[in-house]
Protein backbone atom coordinates (compact mmCIF):
# COMPACT_ATOMS: atom_id res chain seq x y z
CA UNK A 1 0.00 0.00 0.00
CA UNK A 2 1.32 3.26 -1.29
CA UNK A 3 1.42 6.18 1.59
CA UNK A 4 -0.22 9.53 0.19
CA UNK A 5 1.08 12.59 -0.35
CA UNK A 6 -1.27 14.91 1.54
CA UNK A 7 -4.45 13.82 3.07
CA UNK A 8 -7.21 16.28 4.06
CA UNK A 9 -9.59 15.27 6.52
CA UNK A 10 -13.01 16.98 6.98
CA UNK A 11 -12.02 20.38 5.83
CA UNK A 12 -14.70 23.21 6.37
CA UNK A 13 -13.22 26.45 4.82
CA UNK A 14 -13.77 29.78 3.39
CA UNK A 15 -13.79 33.43 4.32
CA UNK A 16 -14.98 36.14 6.80
CA UNK A 17 -16.71 32.88 8.45
CA UNK A 18 -18.96 31.93 5.59
CA UNK A 19 -17.70 28.42 4.53
CA UNK A 20 -17.07 27.80 0.81
CA UNK A 21 -15.80 24.23 1.48
CA UNK A 22 -17.68 21.95 3.28
CA UNK A 23 -16.54 18.19 4.52
CA UNK A 24 -13.92 17.91 2.19
CA UNK A 25 -11.75 14.65 1.91
CA UNK A 26 -8.97 13.95 -0.14
CA UNK A 27 -5.82 11.91 -0.38
CA UNK A 28 -3.32 13.16 -3.15
CA UNK A 29 -0.65 10.34 -3.74
CA UNK A 30 2.72 10.63 -5.26
CA UNK A 31 2.08 9.56 -9.11
CA UNK A 32 -1.15 11.32 -9.29
CA UNK A 33 -2.23 13.75 -12.10
CA UNK A 34 -5.56 14.95 -10.58
CA UNK A 35 -7.76 17.34 -12.58
CA UNK A 36 -9.35 19.64 -9.61
CA UNK A 37 -13.01 20.73 -12.04
CA UNK A 38 -15.83 22.68 -11.09
CA UNK A 39 -17.74 25.80 -11.75
CA UNK A 40 -16.60 29.17 -10.49
CA UNK A 41 -17.28 30.23 -6.94
CA UNK A 42 -17.18 26.42 -5.90
CA UNK A 43 -14.18 26.42 -4.10
CA UNK A 44 -11.57 25.17 -6.50
CA UNK A 45 -9.03 27.94 -5.43
CA UNK A 46 -9.93 27.64 -1.96
CA UNK A 47 -9.32 24.32 -1.61
CA UNK A 48 -5.98 25.10 -3.58
CA UNK A 49 -5.03 27.66 -0.71
CA UNK A 50 -5.83 25.10 2.31
CA UNK A 51 -3.26 22.20 0.91
CA UNK A 52 -0.88 25.29 0.41
CA UNK A 53 -1.13 26.58 3.84
CA UNK A 54 -2.50 29.88 2.66
CA UNK A 55 -6.01 29.48 4.27
CA UNK A 56 -6.28 27.94 7.67
CA UNK A 57 -9.68 25.85 7.58
CA UNK A 58 -12.15 26.57 10.34
CA UNK A 59 -12.26 22.52 11.07
CA UNK A 60 -10.47 19.16 9.66
CA UNK A 61 -6.76 18.57 9.28
CA UNK A 62 -3.98 18.52 6.23
CA UNK A 63 -1.57 15.78 6.84
CA UNK A 64 1.22 15.21 5.25
CA UNK A 65 2.18 11.43 6.41
CA UNK A 66 5.72 11.56 4.33
CA UNK A 67 6.69 15.10 5.92
CA UNK A 68 6.32 18.08 4.14
CA UNK A 69 6.97 18.01 0.40
CA UNK A 70 8.66 21.18 -1.51
CA UNK A 71 5.27 22.18 -3.18
CA UNK A 72 5.30 24.21 -6.53
CA UNK A 73 2.66 26.58 -6.92
CA UNK A 74 1.40 28.37 -10.73
CA UNK A 75 -1.21 30.95 -9.16
CA UNK A 76 -4.17 32.44 -11.52
CA UNK A 77 -2.66 34.58 -13.65
CA UNK A 78 -4.78 37.48 -13.14
CA UNK A 79 -3.40 37.93 -9.64
CA UNK A 80 -0.10 38.40 -11.24
CA UNK A 81 0.82 42.37 -11.38
CA UNK A 82 2.50 42.27 -15.04
CA UNK A 83 3.50 46.26 -14.54
CA UNK A 84 5.61 45.04 -11.63
CA UNK A 85 9.35 46.27 -12.43
CA UNK A 86 10.51 42.44 -11.90
CA UNK A 87 13.04 40.42 -14.65
CA UNK A 88 12.33 36.91 -15.96
CA UNK A 89 15.39 35.81 -13.72
CA UNK A 90 14.52 37.65 -10.21
CA UNK A 91 10.83 36.10 -10.87
CA UNK A 92 12.01 32.08 -11.31
CA UNK A 93 14.92 32.87 -8.30
CA UNK A 94 11.58 33.67 -6.00
CA UNK A 95 10.96 29.76 -6.02
CA UNK A 96 13.68 28.93 -5.26
CA UNK A 97 13.77 27.63 -1.24
CA UNK A 98 16.92 28.57 0.26
CA UNK A 99 17.59 30.00 3.55
CA UNK A 100 20.07 32.52 2.46
CA UNK A 101 17.92 33.73 -0.87
CA UNK A 102 18.22 37.39 0.78
CA UNK A 103 21.18 39.43 -0.84
CA UNK A 104 21.05 41.02 -4.43
CA UNK A 105 23.73 38.48 -4.86
CA UNK A 106 23.42 34.63 -6.06
CA UNK A 107 25.43 31.94 -4.80
CA UNK A 108 27.44 29.92 -7.45
CA UNK A 109 24.84 27.06 -6.80
CA UNK A 110 21.72 29.25 -7.32
CA UNK A 111 22.84 30.38 -10.25
CA UNK A 112 23.23 27.12 -11.75
CA UNK A 113 20.27 25.99 -10.77
CA UNK A 114 18.52 29.23 -12.20
CA UNK A 115 20.45 28.64 -15.43
CA UNK A 116 19.46 25.36 -15.73
CA UNK A 117 15.87 25.82 -15.43
CA UNK A 118 15.86 28.28 -17.86
CA UNK A 119 17.03 26.35 -20.31
CA UNK A 120 14.85 23.82 -19.85
CA UNK A 121 11.94 25.79 -20.42
CA UNK A 122 13.96 28.08 -23.08
CA UNK A 123 13.88 31.35 -21.51
CA UNK A 124 17.18 31.78 -21.28
CA UNK A 125 17.27 34.45 -24.01
CA UNK A 126 14.45 36.83 -22.27
CA UNK A 127 15.90 36.42 -18.49
CA UNK A 128 16.67 40.15 -17.83
CA UNK A 129 13.63 41.34 -19.66
CA UNK A 130 11.02 42.43 -17.40
CA UNK A 131 7.55 40.49 -17.30
CA UNK A 132 5.94 43.21 -18.93
CA UNK A 133 7.53 42.62 -21.97
CA UNK A 134 6.52 38.96 -21.97
CA UNK A 135 3.63 37.05 -24.13
CA UNK A 136 0.83 35.33 -22.54
CA UNK A 137 2.68 31.40 -22.99
CA UNK A 138 6.32 33.05 -21.92
CA UNK A 139 4.73 34.37 -18.22
CA UNK A 140 2.62 31.39 -18.03
CA UNK A 141 6.03 29.57 -18.65
CA UNK A 142 8.30 31.88 -16.39
CA UNK A 143 5.65 31.47 -13.60
CA UNK A 144 6.00 27.63 -13.64
CA UNK A 145 10.00 28.09 -14.11
CA UNK A 146 9.50 29.41 -10.24
CA UNK A 147 6.83 26.42 -9.65
CA UNK A 148 9.71 24.24 -10.63
CA UNK A 149 12.73 25.57 -10.20
CA UNK A 150 12.82 24.04 -6.66
CA UNK A 151 12.10 20.37 -8.21
CA UNK A 152 8.97 20.30 -6.02
CA UNK A 153 7.21 16.71 -4.69
CA UNK A 154 3.89 18.42 -5.85
CA UNK A 155 3.13 20.74 -8.42
CA UNK A 156 -0.33 22.53 -8.04
CA UNK A 157 -1.60 25.00 -11.29
CA UNK A 158 -4.61 27.25 -10.98
CA UNK A 159 -6.02 27.88 -14.31
CA UNK A 160 -2.59 27.36 -16.41
CA UNK A 161 -4.64 27.50 -19.50
CA UNK A 162 -5.79 30.89 -19.58
CA UNK A 163 -4.97 33.76 -21.75
CA UNK A 164 -2.19 31.54 -23.66
CA UNK A 165 -2.53 29.78 -27.56
CA UNK A 166 -3.08 26.88 -28.45
CA UNK A 167 0.24 26.27 -29.27
CA UNK A 168 1.60 26.46 -25.84
CA UNK A 169 -1.41 24.75 -24.40
CA UNK A 170 0.09 21.79 -26.20
CA UNK A 171 3.73 22.65 -25.28
CA UNK A 172 2.72 22.92 -21.54
CA UNK A 173 0.49 19.55 -21.72
CA UNK A 174 3.58 17.79 -23.08
CA UNK A 175 5.92 19.12 -20.43
CA UNK A 176 3.40 18.39 -17.27
CA UNK A 177 2.91 14.87 -18.85
CA UNK A 178 6.75 14.48 -18.53
CA UNK A 179 7.25 16.23 -15.34
CA UNK A 180 4.35 13.69 -13.92
CA UNK A 181 7.37 11.53 -13.89
CA UNK A 182 8.82 13.12 -10.65
CA UNK A 183 6.06 14.48 -9.12
CA UNK A 184 2.24 14.51 -8.14
CA UNK A 185 0.25 17.44 -10.23
CA UNK A 186 -3.05 18.93 -9.48
CA UNK A 187 -4.17 21.07 -11.99
CA UNK A 188 -6.94 23.27 -11.43
CA UNK A 189 -9.20 24.37 -14.27
CA UNK A 190 -13.00 25.18 -15.23
CA UNK A 191 -12.34 23.32 -18.42
CA UNK A 192 -12.92 20.13 -18.44
CA UNK A 193 -12.79 19.41 -21.83
CA UNK A 194 -8.94 19.92 -22.62
CA UNK A 195 -7.75 18.60 -19.69
CA UNK A 196 -9.63 15.47 -19.31
CA UNK A 197 -7.66 13.13 -21.96
CA UNK A 198 -4.07 14.74 -19.67
CA UNK A 199 -5.75 13.87 -16.15
CA UNK A 200 -5.69 10.33 -14.69
CA UNK A 201 -8.24 11.04 -11.84
CA UNK A 202 -11.07 13.79 -11.36
CA UNK A 203 -12.33 15.44 -8.44
CA UNK A 204 -15.39 18.19 -8.30
CA UNK A 205 -15.56 20.92 -6.28
CA UNK A 206 -18.90 22.38 -5.88
CA UNK A 207 -18.92 23.45 -1.98
CA UNK A 208 -18.45 19.62 -1.63
CA UNK A 209 -15.58 17.19 -3.09
CA UNK A 210 -16.28 14.52 -5.05
CA UNK A 211 -13.41 12.28 -6.34
CA UNK A 212 -13.65 10.16 -9.60
CA UNK A 213 -10.76 7.72 -9.76
CA UNK A 214 -10.76 8.35 -13.67
CA UNK A 215 -10.53 10.81 -16.18
CA UNK A 216 -13.97 9.64 -18.00
CA UNK A 217 -16.72 11.74 -17.03
CA UNK A 218 -20.20 12.28 -18.56
CA UNK A 219 -23.06 14.69 -17.69
CA UNK A 220 -25.26 11.80 -15.79
CA UNK A 221 -22.15 11.52 -13.55
CA UNK A 222 -21.32 15.79 -13.27
CA UNK A 223 -25.15 15.77 -12.44
CA UNK A 224 -25.16 13.43 -9.65
CA UNK A 225 -21.82 15.14 -8.46
CA UNK A 226 -23.90 18.30 -8.66
CA UNK A 227 -21.01 19.47 -10.31
CA UNK A 228 -22.21 22.00 -12.83
CA UNK A 229 -19.43 22.35 -15.65
CA UNK A 230 -20.49 23.09 -19.18
CA UNK A 231 -19.12 19.95 -21.19
CA UNK A 232 -20.82 21.17 -24.20
CA UNK A 233 -18.89 24.19 -24.87
CA UNK A 234 -15.59 22.26 -25.52
CA UNK A 235 -15.95 21.92 -29.35
CA UNK A 236 -18.56 19.92 -31.42
CA UNK A 237 -18.26 16.58 -30.52
CA UNK A 238 -17.52 16.90 -26.48
CA UNK A 239 -18.17 13.62 -25.75
CA UNK A 240 -15.10 12.50 -28.05
CA UNK A 241 -12.97 12.58 -24.65
CA UNK A 242 -15.73 11.82 -22.33
CA UNK A 243 -17.10 8.54 -22.82
CA UNK A 244 -19.34 7.08 -20.47
CA UNK A 245 -17.25 4.77 -18.34
CA UNK A 246 -17.91 1.99 -15.65
CA UNK A 247 -17.58 3.85 -12.78
CA UNK A 248 -20.46 5.55 -12.38
CA UNK B 1 29.25 82.43 -12.52
CA UNK B 2 31.25 83.67 -9.31
CA UNK B 3 28.42 84.97 -7.15
CA UNK B 4 26.89 81.35 -8.38
CA UNK B 5 29.95 79.36 -6.95
CA UNK B 6 29.97 81.86 -3.83
CA UNK B 7 26.63 80.42 -2.43
CA UNK B 8 28.57 76.91 -2.35
CA UNK B 9 30.93 78.54 0.82
CA UNK B 10 28.12 79.36 3.04
CA UNK B 11 27.52 76.49 5.91
CA UNK B 12 23.61 76.61 5.20
CA UNK B 13 23.63 76.35 1.64
CA UNK B 14 26.21 73.10 2.19
CA UNK B 15 24.20 71.63 3.94
CA UNK B 16 20.99 71.93 2.29
CA UNK B 17 23.00 70.15 -0.73
CA UNK B 18 24.08 67.10 1.40
CA UNK B 19 20.65 67.28 2.94
CA UNK B 20 19.11 67.21 -1.06
CA UNK B 21 21.12 64.40 -1.77
CA UNK B 22 20.45 62.40 1.41
CA UNK B 23 16.99 62.63 0.88
CA UNK B 24 17.12 62.13 -2.56
CA UNK B 25 18.88 58.48 -1.86
CA UNK B 26 16.00 57.80 0.89
CA UNK B 27 12.99 58.42 -1.44
CA UNK B 28 14.78 56.64 -4.05
CA UNK B 29 14.52 53.62 -2.54
CA UNK B 30 11.71 53.26 -0.66
CA UNK B 31 10.37 55.03 -3.71
CA UNK B 32 10.95 52.26 -5.83
CA UNK B 33 9.22 50.25 -3.25
CA UNK B 34 6.14 52.65 -3.35
CA UNK B 35 6.07 52.90 -7.26
CA UNK B 36 6.13 49.31 -7.55
CA UNK B 37 3.58 47.82 -5.35
CA UNK B 38 1.22 51.29 -6.53
CA UNK B 39 0.85 52.50 -2.68
CA UNK B 40 2.03 55.73 -3.34
CA UNK B 41 -1.56 56.98 -2.14
CA UNK B 42 -0.78 55.01 0.95
CA UNK B 43 2.25 57.26 1.32
CA UNK B 44 0.19 60.47 0.54
CA UNK B 45 -2.49 59.56 3.65
CA UNK B 46 0.79 58.76 5.63
CA UNK B 47 2.24 61.95 4.88
CA UNK B 48 -0.86 63.77 5.90
CA UNK B 49 -1.65 62.11 8.72
CA UNK B 50 1.67 62.97 10.41
CA UNK B 51 0.76 66.81 10.61
CA UNK B 52 -1.83 65.12 13.37
CA UNK B 53 1.18 64.29 15.09
CA UNK B 54 3.20 67.77 14.49
CA UNK B 55 0.13 69.47 16.05
CA UNK B 56 0.17 67.02 18.98
CA UNK B 57 3.63 67.69 19.80
CA UNK B 58 3.41 71.40 19.48
CA UNK B 59 0.35 71.38 21.91
CA UNK B 60 2.64 69.00 24.43
CA UNK B 61 5.83 71.02 23.83
CA UNK B 62 7.74 68.11 22.52
CA UNK B 63 10.33 67.93 19.50
CA UNK B 64 7.36 68.18 16.02
CA UNK B 65 9.65 65.54 14.13
CA UNK B 66 9.01 62.95 17.01
CA UNK B 67 5.33 63.61 16.95
CA UNK B 68 5.32 62.97 13.61
CA UNK B 69 7.51 59.81 13.43
CA UNK B 70 4.88 58.63 15.68
CA UNK B 71 2.16 59.57 13.82
CA UNK B 72 3.03 57.90 10.58
CA UNK B 73 4.46 54.48 12.10
CA UNK B 74 1.05 54.30 13.86
CA UNK B 75 -0.51 55.29 10.15
CA UNK B 76 1.26 53.31 8.34
CA UNK B 77 1.40 50.21 10.15
CA UNK B 78 -2.29 50.41 10.71
CA UNK B 79 -2.93 50.54 7.00
CA UNK B 80 -0.66 47.39 7.19
CA UNK B 81 -2.71 45.57 9.55
CA UNK B 82 -6.21 46.79 7.93
CA UNK B 83 -5.17 45.75 4.46
CA UNK B 84 -4.29 42.21 5.79
CA UNK B 85 -7.82 41.86 6.99
CA UNK B 86 -9.47 43.12 3.96
CA UNK B 87 -12.59 43.55 5.97
CA UNK B 88 -12.58 47.57 5.38
CA UNK B 89 -12.28 49.61 2.47
CA UNK B 90 -8.11 49.78 1.83
CA UNK B 91 -8.76 53.60 0.20
CA UNK B 92 -11.44 54.92 2.60
CA UNK B 93 -9.47 53.82 5.60
CA UNK B 94 -6.53 55.70 4.01
CA UNK B 95 -8.66 59.09 3.19
CA UNK B 96 -10.25 58.97 6.42
CA UNK B 97 -6.57 59.13 7.98
CA UNK B 98 -5.19 61.73 5.30
CA UNK B 99 -7.91 64.04 6.33
CA UNK B 100 -8.32 63.31 10.40
CA UNK B 101 -4.61 63.59 10.50
CA UNK B 102 -4.86 67.28 9.43
CA UNK B 103 -8.19 68.12 11.16
CA UNK B 104 -5.39 66.62 14.70
CA UNK B 105 -2.63 68.66 13.33
CA UNK B 106 -5.18 72.30 12.78
CA UNK B 107 -6.76 71.44 16.25
CA UNK B 108 -3.80 71.35 18.16
CA UNK B 109 -1.77 73.96 16.29
CA UNK B 110 -5.38 76.02 16.84
CA UNK B 111 -5.36 74.67 20.72
CA UNK B 112 -1.11 75.65 21.42
CA UNK B 113 -1.42 79.10 23.10
CA UNK B 114 1.01 82.15 21.46
CA UNK B 115 2.67 81.85 18.31
CA UNK B 116 3.42 78.37 16.58
CA UNK B 117 7.18 79.07 14.92
CA UNK B 118 8.03 77.20 11.81
CA UNK B 119 4.66 75.93 11.02
CA UNK B 120 4.64 76.94 7.64
CA UNK B 121 8.24 74.90 7.31
CA UNK B 122 6.28 71.69 8.01
CA UNK B 123 3.87 71.99 5.20
CA UNK B 124 6.43 73.73 2.66
CA UNK B 125 9.74 72.30 4.00
CA UNK B 126 12.62 74.30 4.63
CA UNK B 127 16.02 72.97 3.06
CA UNK B 128 17.94 75.99 3.89
CA UNK B 129 17.57 75.54 8.00
CA UNK B 130 18.80 71.90 7.76
CA UNK B 131 21.30 72.23 10.77
CA UNK B 132 24.71 69.57 11.23
CA UNK B 133 22.83 67.07 13.49
CA UNK B 134 20.18 67.01 11.80
CA UNK B 135 22.36 65.88 8.67
CA UNK B 136 23.72 63.18 10.77
CA UNK B 137 20.41 62.16 11.85
CA UNK B 138 19.38 62.24 7.74
CA UNK B 139 22.97 60.52 7.03
CA UNK B 140 22.52 57.81 9.96
CA UNK B 141 18.56 56.96 8.18
CA UNK B 142 20.46 56.62 5.14
CA UNK B 143 22.52 54.17 5.83
CA UNK B 144 19.69 52.12 7.27
CA UNK B 145 17.94 52.10 4.73
CA UNK B 146 20.37 51.13 2.10
CA UNK B 147 21.45 48.52 5.23
CA UNK B 148 17.85 46.97 5.07
CA UNK B 149 17.43 46.66 1.09
CA UNK B 150 21.09 45.22 1.24
CA UNK B 151 20.56 43.20 3.30
CA UNK B 152 16.68 41.81 2.25
CA UNK B 153 16.65 42.77 -1.19
CA UNK B 154 15.24 39.73 -2.30
CA UNK B 155 12.42 38.70 0.20
CA UNK B 156 11.34 42.30 -0.02
CA UNK B 157 11.70 42.20 -3.54
CA UNK B 158 9.32 38.78 -3.59
CA UNK B 159 6.57 39.93 -1.11
CA UNK B 160 6.11 43.20 -2.85
CA UNK B 161 5.44 41.19 -6.11
CA UNK B 162 3.55 38.15 -4.95
CA UNK B 163 2.84 38.13 -1.16
CA UNK B 164 1.11 35.15 -1.66
CA UNK B 165 4.07 33.02 -3.32
CA UNK B 166 6.10 34.09 -0.86
CA UNK B 167 4.05 33.05 1.65
CA UNK B 168 4.25 29.53 0.16
CA UNK B 169 7.93 29.81 0.11
CA UNK B 170 8.61 30.08 3.71
CA UNK B 171 8.97 33.63 3.64
CA UNK B 172 7.81 36.30 6.79
CA UNK B 173 5.69 37.97 4.70
CA UNK B 174 3.83 39.91 7.10
CA UNK B 175 7.48 40.79 9.03
CA UNK B 176 8.78 42.31 5.76
CA UNK B 177 5.44 43.96 5.57
CA UNK B 178 5.54 45.74 8.58
CA UNK B 179 9.40 46.60 8.39
CA UNK B 180 8.66 48.39 5.23
CA UNK B 181 5.45 50.08 6.57
CA UNK B 182 8.17 51.14 9.16
CA UNK B 183 10.40 51.75 6.84
CA UNK B 184 8.47 54.31 4.34
CA UNK B 185 6.71 55.98 7.36
CA UNK B 186 10.44 57.14 8.62
CA UNK B 187 11.53 57.88 5.40
CA UNK B 188 8.44 60.24 4.78
CA UNK B 189 8.93 62.04 7.91
CA UNK B 190 12.87 62.81 7.40
CA UNK B 191 12.06 63.90 3.80
CA UNK B 192 9.38 65.99 5.27
CA UNK B 193 12.23 68.39 7.14
CA UNK B 194 13.32 69.16 3.57
CA UNK B 195 10.61 69.04 1.50
CA UNK B 196 7.02 69.71 3.38
CA UNK B 197 4.17 67.62 3.57
CA UNK B 198 2.61 69.09 0.57
CA UNK B 199 5.33 68.60 -1.85
CA UNK B 200 7.28 65.44 -0.26
CA UNK B 201 5.33 62.46 -2.34
CA UNK B 202 6.90 63.83 -5.74
CA UNK B 203 10.20 63.07 -4.67
CA UNK B 204 9.07 59.40 -4.03
CA UNK B 205 7.74 59.14 -7.33
CA UNK B 206 9.08 61.50 -9.63
CA UNK B 207 12.39 59.79 -9.95
CA UNK B 208 11.41 56.66 -9.84
CA UNK B 209 9.14 57.02 -12.84
CA UNK B 210 11.98 59.00 -14.62
CA UNK B 211 13.96 56.03 -13.58
CA UNK B 212 11.48 53.76 -15.23
CA UNK B 213 12.35 54.92 -18.83
CA UNK B 214 15.26 53.31 -18.91
CA UNK B 215 14.68 50.22 -16.74
CA UNK B 216 11.89 48.00 -15.42
CA UNK B 217 14.60 46.10 -13.46
CA UNK B 218 13.58 46.73 -9.17
CA UNK B 219 17.17 46.66 -8.61
CA UNK B 220 18.48 49.15 -11.33
CA UNK B 221 15.52 51.63 -10.58
CA UNK B 222 16.59 52.41 -7.45
CA UNK B 223 20.39 53.78 -8.22
CA UNK B 224 19.00 55.23 -11.18
CA UNK B 225 16.27 57.13 -9.24
CA UNK B 226 18.74 58.19 -6.87
CA UNK B 227 20.37 59.26 -9.86
CA UNK B 228 17.68 61.61 -11.20
CA UNK B 229 16.60 63.03 -7.32
CA UNK B 230 20.02 64.12 -6.83
CA UNK B 231 20.11 66.04 -10.28
CA UNK B 232 16.54 67.35 -9.87
CA UNK B 233 17.29 68.80 -6.54
CA UNK B 234 20.06 70.50 -7.00
CA UNK B 235 18.93 72.45 -9.67
CA UNK B 236 15.98 73.14 -7.97
CA UNK B 237 18.14 74.17 -4.99
CA UNK B 238 20.41 76.32 -7.26
CA UNK B 239 17.50 77.69 -8.93
CA UNK B 240 15.65 78.82 -6.03
CA UNK B 241 18.90 80.48 -4.81
CA UNK B 242 19.36 82.24 -8.56
CA UNK B 243 15.27 83.13 -8.72
CA UNK B 244 15.25 83.95 -4.59
CA UNK B 245 11.93 81.26 -4.52
CA UNK B 246 10.99 78.93 -2.32
CA UNK B 247 13.65 75.81 -2.48
CA UNK B 248 11.14 72.51 -1.89
CA UNK B 249 8.80 74.70 -4.71
CA UNK B 250 11.46 74.66 -6.82
CA UNK B 251 12.90 71.17 -6.16
CA UNK B 252 9.43 69.92 -7.31
CA UNK B 253 9.07 71.70 -10.67
CA UNK B 254 12.56 70.80 -11.64
CA UNK B 255 11.83 67.03 -11.04
CA UNK B 256 8.47 67.23 -12.78
CA UNK B 257 10.74 69.16 -15.39
CA UNK B 258 13.36 66.67 -15.86
CA UNK B 259 10.85 64.04 -16.03
CA UNK B 260 8.76 65.52 -18.89
CA UNK B 261 12.60 66.40 -20.84
CA UNK B 262 13.89 62.89 -20.41
CA UNK B 263 10.75 61.68 -21.67
CA UNK B 264 10.20 63.61 -24.82
CA UNK B 265 13.39 63.01 -25.36
CA UNK B 266 13.36 58.96 -24.81
CA UNK B 267 10.07 59.43 -26.92
CA UNK B 268 12.03 61.59 -29.81
CA UNK B 269 14.64 58.67 -29.92
CA UNK B 270 12.34 56.09 -30.25
CA UNK B 271 10.31 57.87 -33.31
CA UNK B 272 14.08 58.31 -34.85
CA UNK B 273 14.98 54.55 -34.37
CA UNK B 274 11.50 53.47 -35.94
CA UNK B 275 11.53 55.74 -38.46
CA UNK B 276 15.36 54.09 -39.44
CA UNK B 277 14.36 50.35 -39.54
CA UNK B 278 11.25 51.68 -41.68
CA UNK B 279 13.87 52.62 -44.22
CA UNK B 280 14.20 50.22 -46.94
CA UNK B 281 17.64 49.32 -47.00
CA UNK B 282 19.94 50.38 -50.38
CA UNK B 283 23.04 48.41 -52.33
Amino acid sequence: MKEALVILRDINAGYHSEAVLSDVNLEVYPDDFMGIIGPNGGGKTTLVKVILGLLPPFSGSVSFPRGKPAIGYLPQVSQIDKSFPITVKDLVNSGLKSRNNWFPQLTAGQRKQLHQMLDEAGLSAIASRPIGDLSGGQLQKALLCRALINRPGLLILDEPDTHVDKAFEQELYSWLRELNQEMAILLVSHDIGTISPLVKTIACVNGQLHYHPSNQLSEEVLKVYNCPVDLIAHGPIPHRVLKSHDHA
Amino acid sequence: MRDLLLVFEYQFFQNAVMAAILTSIIAAMVGTYVVSRKIVFIAGGVTHASFGGIGMAYFFGINPFLGAAVFAVLSSTGIEWISGRGKVREDSAIAILWSLGMALGIIFVFMTPGYTPNLLSFLFGNILSVGRSELYLLGAFCLVTIAVFAVFFRPILYTAFDPEFAKVMGIRVAFFRYLMSVVIALAIVFSIRSLGIILVLSIFTLPQITAMLFTRNFAFIMPLASLWGITGSLSGLLASYIMDIPAAASIIFFLTLQFLLIRLIVTLRMLMLRKLSQKPVKG
